[in-house]
């Protein structure tokens, strides 16, 4: 026996067939529950997607302006006050800076 | 003589496998505690969550590869530590026998035990159920918080959090008992053989059972 050094080991049929189908079917269950449970959740994320998105669609089928060049109220705001879009005076009063807050949540 | 007879407790697949649970869950445990108390700066912190992510993945191809490549022990682990008994009752009521053991130097009566008793056995069925949680809610934290819905992440994230935590806790009494029993400590960690006097001491029922002589082995 020198060539296993060890002279005992586990029977291999520790287990029965019938234990082993039993076993190997609760695993397949706990393993496909899951994903089925996942598969579901995921789909209905996909549904609030879906229907945020037809509800915008629709929000832009009903408005009149559709972007923000054609605002007038953006053009007023050029034409009589701001000059032009990315002028000195329209960066000074509407870019804004990024301020850290974070830390002060706790 | 029976002094030098030796029983091969873990087999290769499993040592294999242990080893990789060290490289990968170790790493797991301390990154963990680290990404929940937060002490390091924000670069460090960043890269704690890269070794943890990159732990996990490999916890994950670990847990896979054994699967598949060793299913007939993940059946064997599955009915050892489900095998539930009166024994399993009597062994808590006097935790092994360990206490006694370890603080008052006396020995009790300890009711025969399989190849694992009944603390490894709640062991195993926590790290079957709370590693399969981990493995799950930190693939679906880490991969695909988008695609899932705002609530679910955020049960995933106390899933992980408790499982974690569970886990972590087990990890310390496991680390202390392995070493404590030093030589399944070197049967894991070295050469899988463990003395069969102290396996006929230790896990009565396991000898008495499931262990045949190799020549019976031989087909």
């Amino acid at each position: 026996m020198s060539e296993h050094k060890y002279q005992y080991t586990e029977n291999p049929f520790a287990v029965t067939r019938r234990e082993f189908i039993t076993i190997t079917g609760v695993i397949t269950a706990f393993l496909a529950l899951p994903a089925i449970w996942i598969k579901s959740v995921a789909s209905s994320n996909n549904a609030y997607i879906q229907a945020r998105t037809q509800g915008l669609y629709v929000d832009d089928v009903k408005s009149t302006i559709r972007v923000s060049h054609a605002n007038i109220a953006v053009n007023r705001y050029y034409k009589e006050f701001g000059g032009e879009p990315l002028g000195h005076l329209s960066h000074k009063l509407l870019h804004t800076h990024y301020i850290n807050r974070t830390k002060g949540l706790g | 003589m029976s002094h030098d007879k030796m029983i091969l407790k873990h087999p290769l697949s499993v040592r294999m496998f242990h080893y990789f649970l060290i490289l990968s869950f170790l790493p797991l445990a301390v990154t963990g505690v680290l990404l929940y108390f937060k002490p390091l700066s924000d670069a460090a912190m960043h890269l704690t969550m890269q070794i943890h992510a990159a732990a996990g993945v490999a916890l994950t191809i670990a847990c896979a590869s054994f699967f598949f490549l060793a299913y007939d022990r993940v059946v064997l682990f599955i009915k050892r530590v489900f095998s539930v008994s009166l024994a399993d009752l009597k062994w808590f009521a006097v935790l092994g026998g360990y206490p006694q053991k370890l603080i008052l130097r006396k020995k009790v009566p300890v009711p025969p035990m399989g190849k694992y008793n009944s603390g490894q056995k709640l062991f195993g069925i926590f790290v079957l159920i709370g590693g399969s949680l981990l493995i799950l809610s930190g693939w679906i934290l880490w991969g695909f918080p988008h695609a899932m819905p705002r609530g679910f992440v955020s049960l995933m994230g106390d899933v992980h959090l408790i499982a974690g935590i569970v886990l972590t806790l087990f990890l310390c009494v496991h680390l202390f008992l392995g070493v404590y029993m030093f030589d399944d400590f070197k049967a894991m960690i070295l050469h899988g053989k463990i003395p069969y006097e102290e396996a006929r001491e230790m896990s009565s029922l396991w000898v008495r059972k499931e262990v045949i002589p190799i020549s019976e082995n031989k087909c």
